[in-house]
């Protein structure tokens, strides 16, 4: 709540006090924060998955071209290999759409549907806050004709006034109440919520993984590649390099 | 190449012979053994000189010539070391064969078969070079005060060096090697020619004769191949520049070649053996470049995955799966991802950029090949017509020829060694995605084991995940509604006697569902529009006025009439 300089309309007595606004801005505070958070998350996790997709399609794509290759039908040890290579991909790419099934399942459903309450919520506070503002406004006419000189139409004008006050009063003390108890039942309601999403996440990845893990193994046995450390790997590139440029009719650079 | 000023031992011309048959045979016989052996000597003698001036200039010299750069201190010396490692022996050999004088030269023919595939390998690289290494020289001529130092060293250590120095010495390997043929041909002519030993002499000094043919071979391959292959990026100044009238005319006979091939006027020349390769080495390009293009996809998708960092939202959740899955990626991001990342680039995508480079010397040479064939084919044409050809035109054949002779011998081995290449790397990154699996398995692993479900199966935990994630919906759905219910509660206005009879009326009419009462005062603005007060009962006829405008309502007051939207509430 901003500071508003005191004017006409406005009512003397602080009407609401300090500590209970201070609550309640501190419980809508975190709840915005949250907000912000959960709609963080879900858009990075969206983002994340879509990626990963991207990322799987293009490693089958590096297959498929190769058994496009006419070479192929040439060379039959080439055949096998890429076959072999081009079977380990595709099955890749399906476990890896089960993996971002289950996260939008488990993860982006679930933070989707948590972060679609938040409307309402806000909401409500523009109503209380409506609320408090004719509740100021009833509040110093009240007040204004309490100042003035007790005669008779003055009084019955005063008398109205606060008939009027009075629900407004009760209708915003109500929606604070209201808002005041279900604000920090909903924000602690995160913990359970998020818990098994995130339980279900870790879990996707080790499935998927165990999965990558097999399938690949499988693969470099199969291609009977033995495992290198990198200062060979760096050798073997660069003594293949050395016998392409050994040639004179590659050009030297 | 020319043979080095060394001067020759003996065989000045021999006498005449004189006197009789059989002595005079005996004598030319003696004669011949002396010249024998003093042949073997010599071809002994000058292979420890000629080893001991190797080494003093691959030690010694080498070693004191700081101020050259090593790059140019490698193609100036080129393989020197390697050339003596091969000549050490071979001599190490022949001095053997001295304590075995009668089969001596039988020996050292079978020393030299033995070492001629050695010899030809390392003088070969040595030949390559020389030329690069010839021009460094001259550069160094032209700075005094480096040249001066340069001699000054090798006068202290080959003072016989005299003053072309380093040029000097570079060309002594050259030398010798073309000395071979020459030496053992000396002994040759003075062996014995019915003799086994003369069968292998003869065969040894054949193979070094093939071996020099082999290397000046190689050395005009090597030029040829360089002229054609340097993929030189012009300005469009040099570029111009080039088309001179001369390249201009060679251009449009070679357009109207091809022209007459495809017309049928001239025959193709067709080979085979030629295409099959071309055809093989096309496809091999084809796999290469779209290898690269589709894993430089695939390295582009792994960066932006890279860039997405979920786990970095903070839902103030102090500990469980949240704040395990958030060490998980984190560890992920920071480590293995990045560290994969940098394999794959480094073992994969390098070696396929260095790949893919390589090809482009064999399509300029196939394309050199293709305009030359057409020249060659004009030529052959033109011969036929006028008999004769002009010396260019002689060259054009001999250009198509040797780069056609280049290809055949090379294309199947670029072809088998791209291939294998390619191979490598695939498996290589069949490899890394393996380790890379295993890095995140292992601490995926990690993490479950931390988790509460980790003793249920996967199947029994979805079920579980499920069932949470219904009923945290529902109470999700309930906290919807109850803010959706901040509503103002039911203010009673107190009634004017009046008016509690029409809300009778009105209630026993439409029912309470339909009751509304206004919450602040209407003032209606069109004919139709009612003027209300704050607190009067009116009943909901339809929520849209009769021209759809849903912020105004129909309501029976008692009377009839249209009401705006604002200020109607349920009671």
């Amino acid at each position: 709540m901003s500071w508003i300089p005191f004017k006409i309309g406005q009512p003397k007595k602080q009407i609401v006090p300090k500590t209970v606004e201070r609550d309640f801005e501190r419980e809508y505070g975190k709840l915005q924060q949250l907000e912000e958070q959960t709609r963080r998350l879900q858009k990075d996790m969206k983002k994340s998955t879509d990626a990963d997709l991207a990322m799987s399609k293009s490693a089958v794509k590096i297959s498929l071209d190769l058994l496009s290759n006419p070479l192929c039908e040439q060379d039959q040890d080439f055949l096998n290999m890429v076959t072999a290579l081009d079977t380990a991909m595709k099955r890749m790419d399906a476990f890896n759409q089960e993996k971002v099934n289950q996260i939008q399942k488990t993860v982006i459903e679930p933070l989707k549907k948590f972060g679609s309450v938040f409307p309402s919520l806000n909401m409500a506070v523009k109503r209380r806050e409506q609320a408090l503002q004719d509740y100021r406004r009833l509040q110093a006419k009240v007040e204004k004709y309490e100042e003035k000189e007790k005669t008779g139409p003055v009084l019955a004008k005063l008398h109205q006034a606060r008939e009027e006050l009075r629900p407004v009063r009760d209708d915003f003390e109500a929606k604070n109440k209201q808002l005041l108890d279900e604000m920090p039942r909903f924000y602690n309601s995160r913990l359970d919520y998020f818990q098994p999403s995130f339980e279900s996440l870790i879990r996707a990845q080790v499935v998927y993984y165990s999965e990558m893990h097999k399938i690949f193994g499988d693969l470099t046995q199969q291609l009977d590649q033995p495992g290198c450390p990198d200062e060979q790997r760096e050798r073997e590139n660069e003594a293949r390099l050395s016998e392409l440029r050994a040639l004179s009719i590659v050009a030297d650079d | 190449m020319e043979p080095a000023d060394m001067t020759n031992h003996g065989d000045d011309a021999l006498s005449s012979r004189t006197g009789a048959p059989d002595g005079d045979d005996r004598l030319s016989e003696d004669r011949s053994l002396v010249q024998q052996r003093l042949a073997v000597r010599e071809l002994i003698d000058t292979e420890v000189s000629y080893l001991h001036v190797l080494q003093l200039c691959a030690s010694d010299i080498r070693s004191r010539l700081q101020q050259l750069p090593q790059g140019d201190l490698d193609v100036l010396f080129s393989n020197i070391d390697d050339i003596i490692k091969v000549n050490r022996r071979l001599l190490h050999d022949l001095q053997e064969t001295a304590s075995r004088e009668e089969e001596q030269v039988q020996l050292i023919g079978n020393a030299f078969l033995e070492f001629q595939e050695e010899l030809e390998q390392v003088y070969k690289v040595y030949c390559a070079s020389y030329e690069q290494a010839l021009l460094l020289v001259e550069t160094y001529r032209k700075e005094p005060e480096l040249q001066r130092e340069i001699q000054g060293i090798i006068e202290a250590v080959l003072p016989q060096a005299g003053p072309s120095g380093l040029s000097f010495l570079l060309v002594i390997p050259l030398q010798r090697i073309t000395k071979y043929p020459l030496l053992l041909q000396k002994i040759l002519e003075n062996t014995l020619p019915d003799t086994s030993a003369y069968a292998v002499l003869q065969r040894a000094t054949s193979a070094l004769q093939d071996v020099v043919t082999n290397i000046n071979e190689y050395k005009r391959r090597k030029e040829v191949a360089s002229k054609y292959t340097k993929v030189e990026p012009l300005s469009l100044r040099e570029r111009l520049a080039r088309i001179n009238t001369h390249t201009l005319s060679k251009k449009t006979t070679r357009l109207s070649q091809l022209l007459k091939q495809e017309a049928g006027l001239v025959p193709r020349t067709e080979d085979k053996e030629f295409d099959d390769l071309e055809e093989r080495f096309h496809w091999v390009s084809l796999c290469v470049t779209e290898l690269k293009s589709n894993m430089a996809a695939y390295l582009d998708n792994l960066e932006a995955f890279l860039r997405f960092w979920p786990q970095d939202c903070n839902l103030e959740i102090p500990g469980g799966p949240v704040v395990q899955y958030c060490y998980l990626a984190r560890d992920l991001q920071l480590q293995a991802f990045p560290e994969f990342k940098q394999q794959l680039e480094a073992q994969v995508w390098q070696p396929l950029c260095s790949l893919a480079k390589t090809l482009a010397g064999p399509q300029n040479l196939i394309k050199k090949r293709l305009d030359k064939l057409l020249d060659f084919e004009r030529v052959e044409e033109k011969l036929l017509e006028v008999g004769s050809v002009t010396y260019e035109e002689e060259a054009a054949r001999h250009t198509y020829q040797a780069l056609n002779s280049l290809l055949v011998a090379e294309l199947p081995q670029f072809n088998q060694l791209a291939m294998r290449w390619l191979g490598q790397i695939l498996c290589t990154f069949v490899t890394l995605q393996r380790d890379l699996a295993k890095q995140v398995l292992q601490r995926a692993e990690d993490s479950l084991a931390q988790l509460p479900h980790h003793h249920l199966s996967e199947p029994a935990f979805r079920k579980l995940v499920e069932d949470a994630l219904g009923q945290t919906s529902h109470q999700l759905h309930s906290f919807q509604e109850n803010f959706e219910k901040v509503l103002p509660p039911p203010t009673t206005q107190p009634l004017l006697p009046g008016a509690e009879r029409q809300v009778q009326a009105l209630l026993s009419k439409y029912g309470p569902g339909k009751l509304y009462q206004v919450t602040s005062n209407v003032s209606g603005a069109g004919t139709l529009d009612l003027t209300l007060p704050r607190g009067h009962i009116v009943a909901l006829l339809q929520n849209k006025d009769t021209k759809g405008n849903s912020s105004r309502w129909l309501v029976d007051t008692g009377g009839g009439g249209h009401v705006p939207l604002r200020g109607q509430k349920q009671p």
